[in-house]
């Protein structure tokens, strides 16, 4: 297998693990005690220190280590998960996620930092409390180096004499015999694990004695070279308790039959009379080839490539068992609910809930054959409709088993268009976990108490859309952070919880996805972004410009309002950008703001990049596609509801209240003079801005999926068109970017808003 | 047991028996049966549970037949593994050496 392959898939199943740590800590932050959340955080840090190992990646492992000993104090219950615990432990995630990105990427990280974590973090296990200053001096020693075995942490030399020993607790476990039953499955090996491996680790937990059972072995010409068939009977007598023996063969926890009991059980009592071999002590020659060997000596010699080779196939293993766990984790409540038999509702929700949250049976996939298929299945949609129309023109008699058999196909192509595109869809989880990084730092930097509330992370979107999110979505934070939020003295002065709410919440919303940004902070100080704006010529000194103006002022190019510039945001290149880029993705961007009371940026976005449910329609003999979400509904104006205003301005009533008309084919150059609305067709649509309007259209000609193809990419950027499509005749048809229309017809100009989206 | 004359077959085993060895190495005393074997194992450094497997369903088939499989040599990391997973091979170590 290829080196390379095997450390991406192991970098790739960091980053979940990492995800998996952060979303644990974060559950711990909020107050939740469950040991099994304790326990998917310590796994997750424990899953990264054992595939770093795999790797050599030391600087990984040495920090994995001290962090996962701290955790374990959290797991047994020595030290209790405060919030200045959980400070130092977020942190720590966070040079944990550095030193992965280092390790994949060969970047360098902040020694210091990390020295430092690691130091408050063993300080932590030996029941200090965080207060770095004081602790430094007593826990620099250990610093030195990190402890090696699992089990002594939390426990510091400390002299004694051997009267008082015996007086007084021993700290270790009392020596006690257990019987082992091993029994491997095929899997074991065929992942590259090794019987031999565990049996190593398990013999230098004590004093073994073994039997192996050879019974199952079949004669050599009917066997299978790559089959278990040995099981192991172990006697081994250790003071590291029951939960050592069970760490050895974590990652084989599910290749294999394993009975662990204390010698004496019942259970245990079969095995008595076999005849045991002892195990030697010294097997320090068999060490050489442990894949984590941490080489004292570091000669690049012959044995290099072949431990790497080690390295690889147990890094698979690792990651194939993280697989596996994953599938476990998600089966269980799927049995819980299936054994409670006629279960209430609420047990198969609860089970439910937490199969949502536990990862399901994956497989990866490379980007590239999805989007293939996502191409092929467009051009399936484009020529199943040109079947359909050629079909139509040419059977005059309606045959109906054809048309028949067209819907069916319609309705197929339909559903695997759904799936396909669903198969790119992702949660925004990822996204809103890197949010909450980002807030704990700029926290830190502004001296700020800042809470992230996140909803909605399962809510799922195009992957294109997730990856392009990431960006305006930190500088948004950062800005919210920086300049939304007061400092913990004004905000207490204002009578406010010092700690500042950032909340970041996604949801689904008639087939767009919303992503709202709100803090709690001081809100758009409007008559600061008014003078900016005319200090900066944007806007004319006697602008009379509505609330909502002058908050959007600030997407303006060049605008910042910061007093200073600070390293975190407001070098001017800030909400423009993001406007920008979240234009390019189709989307759209709003901010409402109370002041005193805070911000509130909302995004909608398209859930894909690919397909749109459009409503084709003719102005002035072209074919124009209007994005199905924008239509509110569709009607026809008679010439009393017509009314004219001011010059060329006309609006029409609709159930008592006026909807200025937007002339499509005039605001499009499509024609010279105006259209008769009597003769066309309105459709009323929601501009972003809020507020209806009505874009009056000659005639509809139906309903139909489009696959989007960019007008970019192929021509060149159209004032008021978003992208083009193929019809089912082949003809090529533009789609309506109702927002620029809307916004035409207030009287911008269709141009400079257009250009600068067309610039993103 | 000493048949030097019978065709007698000398099998070196690679340094590394491990998940990709097994089925070369199963083919390798396939290839060998009938015959008195000896397997020298003074060159393996690490060997697996699986090759172990494929060594003792060997020894066992030709016991079955009724010819010698032995091992002339071995190694230290050899006797040290199949001691660690409990596989006693003395009864099978070549007695005229």
């Amino acid at each position: 297998m290829d080196m390379n392959e095997i450390k991406e898939i192991f970098f790739q199943e960091c980053e979940e693990q990492l995800a998996e740590l952060e979303s644990g800590l974060l559950k711990l932050n909020d107050g939740d005690r469950d040991p099994e959340t304790v326990n998917a955080v310590f796994r997750a840090v424990h899953s990264i220190k054992g595939g770093a190992g795999a790797f050599g990646l030391d600087d990984l492992v040495s920090f994995a280590h001290v962090f996962e000993t701290t955790l374990d104090c959290v797991r047994s219950n020595r030290l209790e998960p405060t919030q200045d615990v959980l400070k130092v432990m977020l942190r720590s995630a966070d040079v944990l996620a550095d030193l992965t990105n280092a390790a994949r990427d060969g970047g360098s990280v902040d020694g210091a930092r990390s020295r430092q974590l690691i130091t408050e973090l063993e300080a932590l296990a030996n029941g200090e409390l965080p207060q770095p200053a004081a602790e430094a001096v007593k826990a620099a020693p250990v610093a030195e180096a990190p402890r090696p075995a699992v089990n002594e942490e939390g426990f510091q030399p400390v002299a004694f004499s051997f009267d008082e020993f015996e007086a007084s607790e021993p700290p270790t476990i009392e020596p006690s015999t257990f019987e082992i039953v091993f029994k491997p499955k095929s899997e074991l090996y065929s992942k590259g694990n090794d019987a031999t491996l565990l049996l190593r680790d398990l013999s230098r937990l004590g004093e073994m004695s073994i039997h192996c059972d050879m019974d199952e072995l079949p004669a050599l010409d009917r066997m299978n070279p790559e089959a278990a068939y040995f099981s192991w009977k172990i006697s081994l007598k250790t003071d590291k308790g029951e939960d050592a023996i069970r760490a050895v063969f974590e990652f084989a926890e599910w290749d294999c039959e394993l009975d662990v009991a204390l010698a004496g059980d019942a259970s245990a009592g079969a095995g008595e009379e076999l005849p045991m071999q002892p195990v030697p002590f010294d097997l320090s020659l068999l060490d050489e080839e442990a894949p984590a060997a941490v080489a004292e000596d570091e000669d690049q010699s012959a044995e290099q490539p072949r431990d790497l080779n080690d390295a690889a196939v147990s890094a698979a293993a690792t990651a194939s068992n993280i697989l596996q766990m994953a599938q476990t984790a998600a089966r269980a409540p799927a049995e819980t609910a299936k054994t409670a038999g006629p279960a209430p509702v609420t047990a198969a929700q609860a089970a439910g809930q937490q199969g949502a949250s536990a990862a399901t049976p994956t497989i990866r996939v490379d980007l590239d054959r999805v989007d293939r298929l996502i191409n092929l299945v467009g051009e399936l949609v484009i020529n199943q409709a040109m079947l359909s129309q050629s079909v139509i023109e040419n059977d005059t008699n309606g045959t109906s088993s054809i048309n028949m058999g067209l819907e069916e196909l319609q309705q197929l192509t339909r559903e695997i268009q759904d799936s396909v595109m669903a198969i790119r869809a992702q949660p925004v989880k990822p996204v809103f976990q890197r949010m909450s990084r980002i807030v704990r730092e700029i926290a830190d930097m502004t001296g700020k108490s800042v809470r992230l509330v996140t909803e909605g992370e399962n809510t799922e979107v195009d992957k294109t859309v997730i990856d392009k999110l990431a960006e305006p979505l930190t500088h948004m934070i950062r800005n919210a952070v920086d300049h939304g939020l007061e400092t913990p003295e004004k905000r207490v002065a204002a009578g406010k919880n010092p700690e500042g709410t950032v909340r970041l919440t996604a949801k689904h919303r008639s087939g767009r996805i919303v992503i709202e940004l709100a803090d709690d902070g001081a809100g758009i100080n409007r008559e600061k972004v008014r003078q900016k704006a005319i200090d900066n010529d944007l806007i004319a000194a006697d602008a009379n410009l509505s609330d909502e103006e002058t908050d959007n002022l600030i997407f303006h190019a060049g605008f910042s309002t910061a007093d200073k510039i600070s390293d975190i945001s407001g070098r001017g290149v800030g909400m423009d950008v993001v406007k920008r880029s979240i234009q390019a993705l189709g989307g759209r961007i709003n901010i409402s703001s109370r002041p005193g009371q805070g911000s509130i940026f909302t995004m909608s976005l398209p859930l894909t990049l690919a397909v749109l449910d459009g409503m084709v329609v003719t102005v002035a003999n072209q074919t124009l596609v209007v994005p199905l979400t924008a239509i509110v509904e569709t009607l026809q104006p008679e010439a009393s509801a017509i009314h004219s205003f001011g010059a060329s301005q006309r609006l029409i009533s609709i159930r008592n209240s006026f909807c200025p008309l937007v002339d499509v084919g005039r605001i499009l150059n499509f024609r010279a003079t105006q259209a008769n609305p009597v003769e066309g067709v309105a459709l009323l649509v929601e501009s972003e801005g809020g507020g209806q309007r009505a874009l009056m259209v000659d005639a509809i000609q139906g309903q139909r999926q489009v696959v989007i193809k960019s007008l970019e990419a192929n021509y060149t950027h159209v004032p008021g068109i978003a992208a083009a499509t193929i019809l089912g005749d082949g003809r090529v048809a533009l789609i309506l970017d109702v927002d620029a229309i809307v916004a035409a017809s207030r009287g911008q100009s269709l141009k400079p808003e257009m250009t600068l989206a067309a610039a993103g | 047991m000493a048949r030097k004359n019978t065709a007698r077959k000398t099998l070196k085993l690679a340094p590394v028996l491990d998940l990709n060895e097994a089925t070369a190495l199963h083919e390798k005393l396939l290839a060998l049966k009938g015959s008195s074997v000896e397997i020298d194992a003074s060159a393996v450094e690490r060997i697996g549970a699986l090759c172990t497997q494929v060594l003792m369903a060997g020894a066992r088939s030709w016991k079955e037949d009724q010819s010698s499989f032995t091992f002339s040599q071995v190694s230290d990391a050899f006797i040290k593994t199949t001691q660690l997973v409990g596989v006693d091979i003395a009864p099978l170590m070549a007695k005229e050496t």
